[in-house]
C-alpha cells in the first residue's frame, strides 16, 4: 500500500481557514492527508506547536496565515512570519527534511490556491516517507 | 434524407486528447475571427472550427488548414484558448488519417527524408558557406544555428552569408553546425505530426549535447520559438536580431556607411513577435543604421500581420487575392519605403514571392536586417 | 472526567454522501468521554437542535461536538441552541466534516477516516474546554456611511428615518455618485435626475445626517460597537459656514480644470460646484488649477465674496467620529480603455466611452444633450455600440459586469430617439436578468436596432473602401452566419468593464476587510450575508461589492442600513470571550507582550511589575500568548493545553 502521510495544518480563522472552506463550497477535489487545527491568527502558533506536532507522528507540518499586510489583526502574521522563519531554521538544524515544514499565505478567496498547495505539500511528504526523527513512541 | 446532425462527441475527446482541450472554454464570442488576418480575404474561420471541434461536427477537415499560426487570435482571445493548439491537434487527428493536402506531403515527405523540408541533400547543407566560416566545437560560444530555408532557399542563402559575415566581424567565438543538423520542426509540429517533430528535435538535442552548445543564435524565429518552447530549459537561445542589437550597444560592430536617407519599413514576423516578444531589438538595428529613416506601418508590434507563411503556409500554393504577403506589401508601398525589412526567412520568402508576382520589385526591396545592416559595414 | 455528547449532521446528502455518518457516531461512541453520540438528516433545524438539547438534559452532558459545516457557518447557531439548553457557549466545538472533507473528497473512506481523526481531535480538545463569560460593552448608537453615491444616499437617508444619526462621509465635493451623471436609466426610462436629486435633497434637508463631503477617511480604530474613525477634512479654500452659495465667485475665476462630472469632454472653473444640483451647493477651490494658487496673483474669487468665505491658508483639518458601525458604498472605477489600442479610445476623435455619451445625453451635460461628435455639432449618422470591453475578458476582467448590457440596450434607444441614426450593438451574449429587462430588450429590438452577435475586434480609420472614408470601421465577427463583417460607422461607443475603485484595497485594508481577486470587497457569506463583512460592525453596499446596477444598489443601501441597524439599535453587546489573561505569578516581566499587540491590549503594571490585559481592547488574537518568553499569557479558548489536546487527537489517525 502507498504511504499516506499524516500532516498536520495549522490555519488562521480569518483567511486561510475561510480559504479552505471556499475550496470547498466550489467542491475541489485535493488529498486528504492534511488535519486542520484553527486558530484566530497565524501569530498566535508557537514555536512549540510545530515542534509538538512531529513529536506526534506528524509526517508534515502546514501552517497557513493570511498575506503579510492583510491580517485580520494588522500585524500578527509578520510577526509569525519571522517566528516560523527561524522556526523552520531550528527544524533544518536539527535534522528535519525542510520539505515537511511549510508555511504559506492564503487568502479568503483563494480556495484554489488553498489546495493547490495541499496537494503539492502533500506529494511532496509522501516523497519524503514517514517522519520518524522526532518521533516519540508510545509505549 | 435527414439533415439533423447528432454531436460525435468520441471526436471532440479525440482531438481534446491530442492537445487541443482548451477549445472547450471558448465561448464564441469570434474575437479571433474577427481579428484572424484571414478572415477579409477568405472563408478561413477559426472560430467556427472551434465550434465544430467543441461537438465533433463534420467539416473541420475543410478549414484545418487555413490558420498559419500568427497567435493574434490567442493573445485577444478573452477566454485565454490556447487556438494554436487546437489547430495543432485537429489536424494531428485528421492528418493522421491521411488527410494532408498535396503540398505538404511533399513538405512531410522531405522531412521525413532528408530532415529539411526543401528536399535538399543532407550533406550539402553548407555548400552555401564555401568552407569560408568555422564549424562549432566544443570552447566555442555561440552554434550560428542556420534554418533549413536559409540553407537552401536561394534567396535565403544571402541572408544565411550576411549573418555569418557580421559573426566573423564581430569577433565572437561561434561556429555552424554540422550537416548533420536538421530542421528544428516547428512547421511540422505545427502541421500535427507529433512523432516527426519529435525525431527531428532528437536528432538536434543529439548534435546540442555532443558539441556541447549551450548557448544557441538562431536566425529564424521559428527556430528560436522552438528551442525556446519545446527544446527544454538547458539552453540559452537568442535570435540573431537581440544579438546585434548587443553587438552595437557595446561597439563591438559599428555601421559606418551612410544609406543616404533610406526609407525602411519593418515587418514584425509572428514567431518573433507575438511568439517570442522581440519587437525592440530589430527597431535598433534599424535605427543604428546611418542614413535610414524607419517609417512604420499601421499594424506593428503586437498588432502585425501574419506573412501566410507560417503553420506550413510557405509550402502551401494560395491563389491571388488569398495573400497576406500581397496586403503586406501594399501596407509598407504606402508608407513610402522602399525597403521592407524583417527578420525572419519565412517571411522574407513569402514577401519576396509577392513583390514579384505584384511587380514591384523597383518600388520596393525585401531585406533582412543582417543584409541592411552588412550593407552599412561595408563602406 | 466530562460527559461528552457527539452529534453528527447529515446536513442532507450534503455530508452523508461522502462521509458514513452512522459509523462516525459509533465511532465517537467508542471515544473516552463521550457518553452519547447520534447522527441526523439537519442538525441546524429546530429538530435537530431539540435532539441536541434533549441530549444535554438526559445525559447531563457538560461539552457538546457538533461534527457539521465549518464553523464559519453554524458555531454561532449551535452556541445558542447548548446555551439555551443551560451549557456555557463555550463548551462546544465544531468538527468541519463539510467544507474540509465531504465536499473536498471523492472516496467514501479517505472522507470518513479524515471525520474521525477530526472527532477523535474535537474530542480531546473538549475535554479541556473552559466555560467562559461573555462581556458587554456599550455600543455608540451612531452609523458611519463612505460613498455617497446612490447606494450610500439610501443607506443614510433609512438610517436616519429610524432616528439614527449619520455620518455621511463622500470624498469629492458633492454627492450624488455615478448615477447624477447619467441621463435615464434603463429599463423605465426614468430621468436619472428626477428621481436622484430629491434623495441628494433629502440628505441636506435631514437633522440626523451629518454631510461631510470633500472628507475622506484617514484612520480607523476600535471594533464593532465602537469604533474611532479619524476624517480628514480636505481643505476647500471655501468657509462653507460662512457662504451663501451665491456662486458669484464661480462666474469670475479665470482657471480652468477638467470637468470630472463632464467626464473631461469640458472644463469647469478652479473654483466650482460640480454640477447645478450638486449638494451641497457651495464650492471648492481646486488647488491645482487656481491661477492665485499657481501664480500667487488674481483672488478674484475673493474680491466678489460678500460673505468673506474664501480662506486661501485654509489647511487640511482632522476630526474623530465615534459610531457603532459603518457601512462602506464606495462604488466603482470605470476601466480605463486606452490601454485596449485595437479600440482607438484617445486615438480616434469619434471612439467614446459610455460615460462620455452618458454626458452627451444628458441636457445639463456639455452639450445641453445633443448627441455630437467632438466638434461639437456633426450629429452621428451611424453609431456602434461594443460591448463587453474589458468585461468578460481574461486579459482585463475575467467577470460580467452586468449592467453594459442594459445600459447599451439604453444608449440605443436615446440614440434612436435623439439622432435618427442607425444603432449597431455588437455583443457576445445578451444580459437581461432584471424585472422589465428582457422586456425592454424586446422594445430595441423592435426599435430597428441592429444586434450584431460577436465581440469587435477593432476600430480602425484606414479603409480601401472609397465609400466608408473618413469612417471609423467596425471589424467583427457576424458569429451567427460566420462572416466577418466590416462596419463603417461615425461614432463609436464602448461599454467598458467596471472595476474595483482604483484605492480599494486601501480602503480594504483601513477596515480590515478582504477584497475577492479582482479587488472588489468580499462579502462574509456570497448567499447568506452577502452585505457583511470580515470585520464585525462594517457592512457593504453597491457596486464597491462587484457590478451593480442602480436597483441592486439601493436594495443594498437598504439592507445595509438594517444590518448597522442591528448592532445600533442595542444599549449593549456581547464580545467574544475568548481573550487572553496574564498568569502573573509567571509573568517575568519582560513586556513583550505590551510591544507586540496590535491594539495596545497589555500594559504593564510598574507597581507589580507584571503584565496586565485590558479586556476590553484584547481581540483574541494569540500572538502575545506565543510571544511570552514565560508562557505566562493564556489565549482562553486556545489555551497551549486545548491546541495541543487536539493536535494529539488528530495525529492518533
Amino acid at each position: 500500500m502507498d504511504f499516506e502521510p499524516k500532516i498536520l495544518g495549522i490555519a488562521c480563522n480569518w483567511c486561510t481557514y475561510t480559504g479552505a472552506d471556499l475550496a470547498g463550497t466550489t467542491r475541489l477535489k485535493y488529498p486528504q492527508n492534511v488535519r486542520t487545527v484553527r486558530v484566530m491568527c497565524s501569530s498566535r502558533i508557537n514555536p512549540s506547536f510545530i515542534i509538538r506536532a512531529f513529536q506526534l507522528g506528524a509526517d508534515g507540518v502546514l501552517v497557513g496565515g493570511c498575506h503579510p499586510g492583510d491580517c485580520h489583526y494588522g500585524t500578527g502574521n509578520l510577526y509569525a512570519r519571522r517566528k516560523l522563519a527561524v522556526t523552520k531554521k531550528i527544524l533544518e538544524f536539527a535534522g528535519m527534511e525542510p520539505k515537511r515544514f511549510r508555511v504559506e499565505w492564503i487568502s479568503a478567496s483563494e480556495g484554489k490556491k488553498y489546495a493547490e498547495v495541499v496537494e503539492e505539500f502533500t506529494n511532496d511528504v509522501k516523497a519524503l516517507g514517514p517522519q520518524t526523527k522526532f518521533k516519540i513512541r508510545k509505549d | 434524407m435527414s439533415t439533423a446532425v447528432t454531436p460525435y462527441l468520441e471526436m471532440s475527446q479525440a482531438i481534446a486528447d491530442a492537445g487541443g482541450e482548451a477549445f472547450r472554454k471558448c465561448y464564441q464570442c469570434g474575437t479571433c475571427t474577427g481579428t484572424c488576418p484571414w478572415s477579409p480575404i477568405t472563408h478561413f474561420n477559426i472560430r467556427k472550427l472551434m465550434r465544430l471541434s467543441q461537438l465533433g461536427f463534420d467539416g473541420i477537415e475543410d478549414l484545418m488548414w487555413g490558420c498559419s499560426t500568427c497567435k493574434f487570435c490567442v493573445d485577444r482571445c478573452p477566454r485565454g484558448v490556447e487556438i494554436i493548439d487546437l489547430v495543432r491537434s485537429v489536424r494531428s487527428v485528421y492528418a493522421g488519417g491521411g488527410l494532408l493536402p498535396p503540398p505538404l506531403r511533399a513538405f512531410v515527405g522531405s522531412l521525413t527524408a532528408r530532415g529539411n523540408p526543401w528536399t535538399g541533400d543532407a550533406p550539402k547543407r553548407n555548400d552555401w558557406a564555401q568552407d569560408k566560416y568555422p564549424l562549432f566545437a566544443e570552447g566555442k560560444e555561440y552554434l550560428y544555428w542556420t534554418c533549413c530555408t536559409v540553407c537552401y532557399d536561394p534567396r535565403n542563402v544571402l541572408v544565411a552569408k550576411a549573418t555569418a559575415e557580421i559573426l566573423e566581424k564581430s569577433g565572437l567565438s561561434w561556429g555552424l553546425p554540422g550537416t548533420d543538423a536538421q530542421c528544428c520542426g516547428e512547421s511540422v509540429r505545427k502541421v500535427g505530426d507529433l512523432d516527426l517533430f519529435e525525431k527531428l528535435k532528437n536528432n538536434n538535442l543529439g548534435i546540442f549535447s555532443a558539441t556541447g552548445a549551450k548557448k544557441i543564435i538562431t536566425i529564424s524565429p521559428h527556430c528560436l520559438a522552438t528551442f525556446k518552447q519545446e527544446y527544454g530549459e538547458d539552453y540559452e537561445v537568442i535570435h540573431f536580431s537581440e544579438l546585434l542589437a548587443d553587438l552595437i550597444k557595446s561597439g563591438k560592430v559599428t555601421p559606418t556607411k551612410d544609406a543616404g536617407g533610406l526609407k525602411v519599413t519593418y515587418h514584425d514576423p509572428c514567431y518573433l513577435g507575438r511568439h517570442s516578444g522581440i519587437y525592440d531589438a530589430p527597431r535598433e538595428v534599424l535605427s543604428a543604421l546611418p542614413g535610414v529613416e524607419l517609417v512604420e506601418m499601421d499594424r506593428i508590434r503586437e498588432q502585425s500581420m501574419c506573412c501566410g507563411g507560417g503553420g506550413g503556409g510557405l509550402w502551401v500554393e494560395r491563389a491571388k487575392g488569398e495573400r497576406l504577403s500581397d496586403l503586406r506589401i501594399e501596407e509598407a508601398l504606402s508608407t513610402g519605403a522602399t525597403v521592407l525589412a524583417t527578420a525572419c526567412p519565412y517571411c522574407i520568402a513569402m514577401l519576396e514571392d509577392s513583390v514579384r508576382t505584384m511587380n514591384a520589385e523597383d518600388k520596393i526591396k525585401v531585406k533582412d536586417l543582417t543584409e541592411l545592416f552588412l550593407e552599412s559595414l561595408e563602406g | 472526567m466530562s460527559r461528552i455528547g457527539v452529534f453528527v449532521c447529515h446536513c442532507g446528502l450534503n455530508i452523508a454522501k461522502t462521509v458514513r455518518v452512522s459509523e462516525l457516531a459509533e465511532f465517537a461512541r467508542t471515544l473516552p468521554d463521550v457518553v452519547v453520540a447520534e447522527d441526523y438528516k439537519f442538525m441546524c433545524s429546530t429538530p435537530g437542535q431539540e435532539l441536541i438539547q434533549n441530549d444535554i438534559r438526559k445525559h447531563n452532558l457538560d461539552r457538546v461536538i457538533v461534527a457539521a459545516c465549518s464553523p464559519l457557518m453554524h458555531e454561532r447557531t449551535f452556541r445558542k441552541v447548548i446555551e439555551n439548553a443551560g451549557l456555557n457557549q463555550y463548551l462546544l466545538s465544531i468538527v468541519n466534516v463539510r467544507e474540509q472533507d465531504s465536499w473536498v473528497t471523492e472516496d467514501e473512506d479517505v472522507a470518513t477516516t479524515k471525520a474521525k481523526a477530526l472527532i477523535n481531535g474535537a474530542v480531546f480538545r473538549a475535554r479541556l474546554l473552559q466555560p467562559l463569560v461573555s462581556r458587554f460593552i456599550d455600543v455608540n448608537p451612531d452609523v458611519m456611511v463612505v460613498g455617497g453615491g446612490i447606494a450610500g444616499i439610501q443607506a443614510a437617508l433609512e438610517l436616519a428615518d429610524t432616528g439614527k444619526k449619520v455620518y455621511l462621509v463622500e470624498r469629492s465635493p458633492t454627492i450624488g455618485g455615478h448615477m447624477a451623471q447619467f441621463d435615464k436609466t434603463f429599463p423605465t426610462l426614468d430621468c436619472s435626475a428626477c428621481i436622484l436629486t430629491p434623495k441628494m435633497d433629502a440628505v441636506l434637508q435631514s437633522s440626523n445626517i451629518e454631510l461631510l463631503t470633500y472628507c475622506e477617511v484617514e484612520e480607523v480604530k476600535g471594533f464593532v460597537g465602537n469604533f474611532d474613525i479619524k476624517i480628514r477634512q480636505k481643505a476647500r479654500y471655501v468657509d462653507h459656514d460662512k457662504c451663501n452659495a451665491c456662486l458669484a465667485c464661480t462666474e469670475k475665476c479665470p482657471g480652468r480644470g477638467v470637468s470630472e462630472w463632464d467626464e473631461g469632454l469640458v472644463k469647469r472653473k478652479a473654483i466650482y460646484i460640480p454640477f447645478p444640483q450638486a449638494v451641497p451647493q457651495k464650492p471648492v477651490i481646486d488647488r491645482e488649477n487656481c491661477t492665485f494658487f499657481k501664480k500667487g496673483k488674481c483672488r478674484l474669487c475673493e474680491k466678489v465674496c460678500e460673505q468673506e468665505a474664501i480662506d486661501f491658508e485654509q489647511k487640511d483639518t482632522f476630526r474623530e467620529v465615534k459610531v457603532g458601525a459603518v457601512i462602506l458604498a464606495t462604488g466603482y472605477d470605470l476601466m480605463d480603455t486606452k490601454p485596449l489600442i485595437q479600440y482607438g479610445y484617445g486615438k480616434l476623435p469619434g471612439v467614446h466611452h459610455a460615460l462620455e455619451l452618458e454626458r452627451l445625453f444628458n441636457s445639463a451635460g456639455p452639450t445641453s444633450g445633443k448627441v455630437v461628435m467632438r466638434d461639437g455639432k456633426t450629429e452621428p449618422q451611424s453609431i456602434a455600440i461594443l460591448h463587453c470591453i474589458g468585461s468578460r475578458d481574461k486579459n482585463n476582467h475575467e467577470y460580467c459586469s452586468r449592467v453594459c448590457c442594459m445600459y447599451s440596450l439604453k444608449f440605443a434607444h436615446l440614440l434612436k430617439e435623439k439622432t435618427h441614426g442607425d444603432v449597431y450593438q455588437l455583443y457576445i451574449d445578451m444580459r437581461a436578468p432584471g424585472k422589465g429587462y428582457e422586456e425592454f430588450y424586446n422594445r430595441l429590438v423592435e426599435e430597428d436596432v441592429k444586434f450584431i452577435r460577436g465581440k469587435a475586434a477593432r476600430v480602425t480609420d484606414k479603409t480601401d473602401n472609397p465609400d466608408h472614408a473618413g469612417k471609423l470601421i467596425v471589424e467583427v465577427e457576424d458569429t451567427l452566419t460566420s462572416q466577418f463583417v466590416t462596419i463603417p460607422v461615425d461614432m463609436v461607443v464602448l461599454s467598458p468593464a467596471m472595476k474595483p475603485r482604483q484605492d480599494a484595497k486601501d480602503m480594504a485594508r483601513l477596515f480590515n476587510l478582504s477584497t475577492d481577486k479582482y479587488g472588489f470587497f468580499m462579502e462574509r457569506h456570497p448567499k447568506l450575508a452577502p452585505l457583511s463583512t470580515m470585520t464585525d460592525g462594517v457592512f457593504i453596499a453597491g457596486a464597491c461589492q462587484s457590478p451593480k446596477d442602480i436597483p441592486d444598489s439601493v436594495s443594498q443601501g437598504t439592507g445595509a442600513a438594517a444590518e448597522a441597524l442591528t448592532i445600533v439599535v442595542k444599549d449593549k453587546m456581547e464580545l467574544e470571550a475568548a481573550t487572553a489573561i496574564v498568569n502573573s505569578a509567571a509573568c517575568c516581566g519582560c513586556q513583550n507582550c505590551v510591544r507586540v499587540c496590535p491594539y495596545g491590549a497589555p500594559m504593564f503594571n510598574y507597581e507589580k511589575n507584571v503584565s496586565e490585559i485590558n479586556e476590553a481592547l484584547c481581540k483574541g488574537c494569540g500572538l502575545c500568548a506565543a510571544s511570552c518568553p514565560a508562557s505566562a499569557i493564556i489565549t482562553r479558548h486556545f489555551t497551549n493545553d486545548q491546541v495541543m489536546a487536539e493536535m494529539e487527537g488528530l495525529m492518533e489517525f
